[in-house]
């Protein structure tokens, strides 16, 4: 532990690149709240990290970096990330881009993007330079738990085993109260933010889709973002769009994010389908609804959609249009049919 | 054959069926939506779901067992289907199934409905048949090519992967503003149409296996609709034709499959099945496909066969009945009667 506030700013550089250097790990202060870092290229270390933090699910982890320039080296910046570094970084909005493969196994996301933040935090700009590759920027607590905004209710909250992993503290005090990073995916062709910090995501976002495959990579995305959401109480998303629009595609996205690897096919003659996942140990279900035979109010209640909804259950309604005035759903998604395979997913957040 | 008298229940999805059989003899065959059970309310009534099947499912029975002209005493053993279905609706032929399994203390045999369709030309067949067989099932809810080595031995060849055909007949029928179910009135229409007015793409040619996919024929039907209204040729001729040309489509995309399929698994003889199989488009485009290949190979014949009557190719549970006179053969029932549970996505041969 180091208190940053009295001791020579040379040396906590030295003490901190020395432990990223050994594969430790680093509690350090950013202009948000207390990171967790480790060399994100070495694959012991990010391991360690992700013991740390425990229960991550798939969720990514991103990177720090001094500047863009070595931003460049782990991600392809195209000209929408190009305009938010040069507009928002330093500071506290994390870009998603494609991965170029570079870091560790497990800091990327299972759909090969990756998250870089340069911290508006003069010591840590200073360790990032000298230290000359990238640190993760996750944040310290451990996962689900609050956010860290001083070392005592990081510390707080940890178990003994996942203290004993840390090699290094630097303790800057208590942190002002800012919001964690806002997250903004540039893989996706129209920006979509994942997480509203200080800069707001709007209640509607519009995506292009330039294949199916696309729209099954924008379906898992959304659902990572909401993973929290579905393990707590569920997730309904009513799909509209019209015939052959992709609304199964995306479907098929959602599953594969569950790793369910049945093949979804269409609900319409059956009403309901049902397939039991497993994602990272936690188990529920999938509901694939097709309200398309759907005629009368009478139809739909019998259907008792409202008994589905639990945690860990997620219900893609299709055709919710039908039944709108009776089904409340957490996301809504109309899919638009632009020319061939490109599709506008406009996407309505509750 | 065993002719012992097995009561069938199916409540799969919308229709409340109760059959009588003797072996693959029909005594009765019974589906709610197509009697007069509701008479005093007039007319059409909600079929949905579980509700319903509860309202119809004593009186479906009796009325099964009085046109079969048969009391409890001489029913040996009870039918029912344990899935694939919608589950809300599985649940209520079960527990019925169970309670009347009790009182009259039968044993109880659980049959999957897709095995029931693939059957299904069985009943009342006077033929010998001889295997192995190609069951094509064809319906709102399911495409398949079954091989049938011997009854009870099954290998699926070939599904499709998202829609299926009955479901995409239905849906641009639906367009076409011709009501639910709309796929019989493209078959009406069709017969005054010119099939070869527009061209349909065929799906899946790029791909070895036997596999199909309607979604994207929709897509292309909506936008050859959206053509057509715009340029006001969507006429009564205009709407024949369209139909007449989408129909041969989607068959013609079974039966290319189909083609490909015999080339690489030699098979004596074709059972269709399913709500589509009442279709006489379809049958004539499978036989036409058969002349061709039995023209190309020395084996004997492989002929074509259909269920002796349109109700056999819907949802019923004659077939249900056929397919556990089979099973009681082989004394294949449910030991704990207690333990049985829906299976809303069983599949055959998987």
């Amino acid at each position: 532990m180091i208190n940053i506030t009295e001791t020579p700013e040379k040396e906590v550089v030295e003490a901190t690149i020395k432990v990223l250097s050994m594969g430790g790990l680093v509690i350090f202060p950013t202009e948000t709240v207390y990171g967790a870092g480790v060399d994100a290229t070495n694959p012991a270390a990010v391991d360690k990290l992700l013991a740390y933090k425990s229960r991550r699910e798939g969720k990514p982890l991103s990177i720090a970096v001094s500047n863009q320039e070595l931003a460049a080296k782990y991600v392809e910046i195209n000209e929408q990330a190009k305009n938010l570094y040069q507009r928002f970084l330093p500071g506290p909005v994390t870009v998603i881009s494609k991965g170029l493969g570079e870091v560790a196994r497990g800091v990327e996301s299972e759909f090969g993007t990756l998250g870089v933040r340069i911290p508006d935090h003069e010591l840590m700009l200073k360790i990032l330079e000298a230290f000359g590759r990238p640190v993760t920027a996750t944040s310290a607590n451990a996962s689900g738990k609050r956010r860290p905004y001083s070392i005592q209710n990081i510390m707080d909250n940890l178990s003994g085993k996942q203290r004993n992993l840390i090699d290094l503290v630097l303790d800057a005090g208590e942190l002002p109260k800012n919001e964690p990073s806002t997250v903004i995916d540039t893989t996706l062709s129209t920006p979509t933010t994942l997480r509203a910090g200080r800069v707001k995501a709007t209640q509607e976002d519009s995506l292009i889709s330039r294949s199916e495959e696309e729209t099954k990579k924008i379906a898992g995305t959304l659902m990572l973002k909401y993973w929290d959401e579905i393990k707590e109480k569920g997730l309904v998303i009513g799909l509209d769009g019209v015939l052959g629009a992709g609304k199964t595609i995306f479907t098929k996205g959602v599953a594969e994010f569950l790793q369910i690897s049945e093949t979804i096919t269409s609900p319409t003659y059956s009403y309901i389908e049902e397939y039991d996942y497993e994602r990272h140990r936690v188990k529920g279900r999938l509901y694939h609804i097709d309200l398309w035979k759907i005629e009368s109010e009478e139809e739909l209640e019998r259907l008792e959609i409202e008994k589905l909804i639990a945690p860990n259950n997620v219900i893609v309604i299709e055709w919710w249009d039908q039944g709108k005035e009776k089904l409340a759903t957490n996301l809504k998604i109309l899919i638009e049919e632009i020319e061939g395979q490109s599709r506008n997913l406009i996407i309505n957040h509750e | 054959m065993n002719k012992s008298l097995i009561l069938a229940i199916d409540t799969s999805c919308d229709d409340t069926a109760a059959a009588v059989t003797a072996g693959t003899k029909v005594l009765s065959n019974v589906i709610a939506s197509q009697t007069q059970l509701h008479a005093p309310y007039g007319g059409v009534f909600p079929t949905v779901a579980k509700q319903a099947h509860k309202e119809n499912i004593d009186q479906t029975i009796k009325l099964a067992l009085k046109r079969a002209e048969v009391d409890w005493n001489q029913i040996k053993a009870i039918a029912i289907t344990q899935g694939p279905g919608l589950a809300p609706a599985l649940e209520v032929g079960i527990a019925k199934a169970k309670e009347l399994a009790k009182e009259h203390d039968l044993p109880l045999i659980a049959v999957n409905h897709i095995e029931a369709h693939a059957l299904s030309p069985l009943a009342n067949s006077t033929t010998k048949h001889y295997f192995p067989a190609l069951a094509i099932v064809v319906s709102g809810g399911h495409t398949e090519f079954i091989k049938i080595t011997q009854i009870g031995e099954y290998e699926r060849l070939g599904y499709s992967i998202d829609d299926a055909a009955g479901e995409v007949l239905d849906k641009v029928g639906r367009m076409l503003n011709l009501g639910y179910p709309a796929g019989p009135v493209i078959e009406q229409f069709a017969k005054k149409g010119d099939q070869k007015k527009h061209s349909v793409p065929l799906p899946m040619t790029d791909r070895e296996d036997f596999n199909m996919s309607f979604s994207g024929l929709k897509t292309w039907a909506r936008n050859k609709l959206e053509q057509l209204e715009t340029q006001n040729t969507l006429d009564k001729q205009g709407a024949y034709d369209f139909s007449a040309s989408f129909q041969y489509g989607v068959f013609r995309h079974i039966c290319y499959k189909l083609n490909k399929l015999l080339k690489k698994h030699q098979v004596a003889e074709i059972w269709l099945g399913g709500g589509v199989a009442a279709n006489i488009q379809l049958r004539r485009m499978i036989r036409e496909t058969l002349k061709s290949y039995n023209n190309e190979t020395e084996q004997p014949k492989t002929k074509l066969f259909t269920p002796y009557s349109k109700r056999l190719c819907m949802d019923n549970a004659a077939m249900i009945g056929l397919v556990a006179g089979f099973k009681f053969q082989h004394q294949q029932l449910v030991r704990n009667i207690e333990n049985i549970e829906r299976q809303p996505r069983w599949e055959v041969g998987a």
